[in-house]
């Protein structure tokens, strides 16, 4: 019999032609739905989502499975997310989701139901050089999400299959039409997964965290407005502020520059520009790399801030095993402490670290 | 494939079939209607109300079609919302269609208690008799627990209901077909039953209604069943139904023994082989057939993937919406550890399992569990 590989199956378009492509290649192959977030008050397709990964697996003739993870997530990756928010942080859950969730609690399960290899609909690639397990950027740099998968180790490179990630989204979801999958045009997921819609972000913190509301300075400590919390804020913010492009001198937008959070106060400059929204280094601590630790001294080594944002050349001035600090040859716009600096190197994701400060 | 998995739903069985296929052939008329078509179509339900009836020991004017085992226990427990009496006393093992759908009445003003059960799954009539409140309006008590198959003492239930002078209903959805069921020896108003769970059509279920025992409907409309469901009547699902209620009564200690063949020759087999098997639920008050088995230190959900990939069929706690295995509530109110609830399977016997099914069934299960 032929091998067994597990697909995280989401009934999205690129773990279905993930799914199939596998099928075609002769594994042995079976899907496996995850259910990761309970309650029926939030705006959770879960339930749509099986019925299509469902459709999809009937279609294709290969098992669907389900597994409930909602305590792992929320154990692992939710908590965490609520204490970032409430200490003023904007955290990544989808880093922590993939360590926690897809690459071991599924990883794991896919093993104890007999899986050779995990297969994920990410775009990504990984390649085997010498016993080593390098996680490379997809083809398709529109679509990369190495960003998410800087976490990943070596057990876990070893463990898993990313087919699509040598063809463009564009190609996949042709090929889905072509396979005759119902969802070849469904819409790609965005935002948190368990929150929905960014118009409801507010809505759902609340229910999590207490609302302390305060005031807004601008840099020069002008008070010029009031907020509804500082963590409903994010740096380099310009929507939602409330305060007019009329205010101050110049006919520009405000944008958040900073958070005072000993004082509860909310910091804002105006206009893109400002220096204050700019800074040229940072501090980051909860480092891994995926393969050795590189020598601060390395060149070439390039880094994101954020995802999809074009890789910025930067050297790692300082190196321990946990922390490190970055100077970037340009500064850079709202650096965000809680998002995830990822290094690389051209196409190689080296690893990365969380942002703590900057300066 | 081998099918063991009969609690959740049974196949149709042929002489059924051929029946439900006549009639759709033959019989589109609208019962209501006062033509030909119409009154030949009516006088198909009727005669399938006689016979359900004649089965039950009722009479045929107790016996409401409905869509489902659901829908009768929901128009049961929805028809208090119009009553003085608005507390309900049920036990902590119902199934969700009672569960569930007390607490979606709440807002009506409807309130309950839920009985405890003992480690085997059984309802103490005496606490019954206990929770009784002044404005007890109805009790519902399961026959027989879809998870493990314990059979309620319901006659001691009824006696103290009765006593009380209050309303009692039982769903029997997994009773028919496994225990016998006359009306005149089980004597409760109320009683819900599905066609599909003993080899007759899906969609289709019947509610018996104690003469003057009181029910407001639920569903408005024509004026069909009594003005107690309205909506136009599913002929060939209840031509399919009262067949399959015949064939249950008629051949229901036939079935009995060859349930108990098979469970036996199972328990044993397996007892044998394989040393980390615990059986949950009582071990002589429960329905035949119907196993509940922990192997303790194997997950189910892996269990019941490695016997779909050898086409054997089984289940598993209860399945929630998006398909994800949970602990079972009802093995967690029984007493069992999170840890034997999370390795426990069900295996319900059926009619066309043979002695041959319980060999591959029993050697896959030795194959996957034995550590």
């Amino acid at each position: 019999m032929s091998d067994t590989v597990i697909v995280g199956m989401s009934g999205g378009v690129d773990s279905s032609v993930t799914a199939k492509i596998l099928k075609d290649q002769g594994y042995n192959v079976e899907c496996v739905f995850m259910k990761n977030w309970e309650g029926d008050d939030d705006n959770c397709n879960a339930e749509e989502d099986y019925k299509d990964a469902l459709s999809i697996c009937d279609h294709l003739d290969i098992p669907l499975r389900s597994v409930n993870f909602s305590n792992e997530y929320w154990n692992k990756v939710f908590q965490h997310f609520i204490n970032e928010y409430a200490n003023g942080r904007t955290p990544n859950p989808d880093v922590l989701c993939n360590r926690e969730v897809k690459f071991k609690a599924f990883l794991d399960y896919a093993f104890e139901l007999g899986a050779v290899k995990i297969a994920t609909g990410h775009y990504a690639q990984i390649n085997e050089s010498e016993n080593q397990f390098q996680l490379l950027k997809a083809l398709d740099a529109n679509k990369d999400q190495s960003y998410f998968l800087y976490l990943l180790g070596q057990n876990e490179l070893s463990k898993s299959l990313f087919p699509i990630g040598d063809i463009d989204k564009v190609k996949v979801r042709k090929l889905a039409e072509d396979y005759g999958l119902i969802n070849y045009a469904k819409k790609d997921s965005t935002g948190v997964c368990f929150i929905g819609e960014q118009k409801f972000f507010k809505e759902f913190l609340k229910k999590y965290i207490p609302v302390k509301p305060g005031l807004i300075h601008t840099i020069d400590g002008k008070i010029c407005g009031e907020h509804d919390g500082l963590m409903y804020y994010t740096m380099g913010q310009r929507k939602g502020l409330g305060i007019g492009g009329g205010y101050g001198l110049k006919e520009e937008p405000w944008f958040v520059a900073d958070k005072d959070l000993d004082n509860n106060i909310l910091i804002v400059a105006q206009g893109h520009d400002h220096p204050s929204l700019f800074h040229q280094g940072l501090e980051a601590d909860q480092l891994h790399w995926i393969n050795e630790a590189p020598k601060s001294s390395m060149k070439n080594i390039s880094a994101k801030i954020r995802y999809r944002q074009d890789d910025q050349e930067c050297k790692i001035t300082e190196l321990s095993k946990n922390n490190c600090k970055v100077i970037f040859n340009n500064p850079q716009f709202a650096i965000t402490p809680g998002q995830s600096i990822v290094f690389y190197l051209n196409n190689q994701c080296l690893g990365g670290a969380i942002i703590d400060k900057r300066f | 494939m081998s099918y063991f998995d009969h609690s959740a739903t049974t196949p149709i069985h042929p002489l059924v079939m051929e029946k439900m296929n006549s009639t759709s052939e033959s019989h589109f008329g609208n019962p209501s209607s006062i033509h030909t078509s119409g009154r030949k179509a009516k006088s198909i339900i009727e005669s399938s109300r006689r016979m359900i009836a004649e089965s039950l020991h009722a009479s045929s004017n107790e016996i409401i079609f409905t869509g489902s085992g659901t829908e009768a226990n929901n128009s049961i427990l929805w028809s208090l919302i119009y009553e003085k009496n608005k507390h309900v006393i049920t036990s902590s093992i119902e199934h969700p269609a009672i569960l569930k759908v007390l607490d979606s009445i709440a807002p009506f003003g409807v309130t309950y208690t839920k009985l405890p059960v003992n480690k085997f799954g059984e309802v103490n009539p005496r606490n019954l008799e206990e929770s009784i409140k002044d404005n007890t309006g109805l009790i519902s008590i399961m026959m027989i627990n879809n998870e493990v198959g314990t059979i309620n003492p319901i006659k001691d239930l009824i006696k103290v209901a009765e006593e009380n002078n209050i309303p009692f209903h039982s769903d029997a959805v997994q009773a028919l077909g496994k225990a016998p069921l006359s009306v005149k020896d089980i004597r409760a108003d109320y009683l819900s039953f599905s066609g599909h769970k003993f080899y007759g059509p899906k969609g289709v279920g019947f509610l018996y209604k104690k003469n003057k025992s009181k029910l407001n409907p639920i569903i408005i409309g024509g004026g069909q069943e009594d003005q107690f469901r309205a909506g136009t009547e599913n002929i060939s699902g209840i031509v399919g139904l009262a067949e399959a209620v015949r064939l249950a009564i008629e051949n229901l200690d036939k079935r009995i023994l060859h349930l108990e063949k098979l469970e036996s020759e199972f328990k044993n087999k397996l007892l044998q082989y394989s040393s980390n098997v615990i059986f949950n639920g009582h071990p002589d008050k429960h329905a035949p057939g119907v196993i509940s088995a922990s192997f303790l230190g194997k997950r189910s959900d892996i269990l019941l993937a490695e016997l779909d990939r050898e086409g054997i069929e089984v289940s598993s706690g209860s399945a929630c919406g998006s398909g994800s295995v949970k602990p079972s509530f009802v093995l967690g109110e029984m007493g069992l550890s999170e840890n034997q609830n999370t390795s426990t399977i069900r295996i319900s016997f059926g009619r066309s399992n043979s002695m041959e099914d319980v060999n591959i069934l029993v050697n896959a299960l030795v194959k996957f569990t034995n550590v």
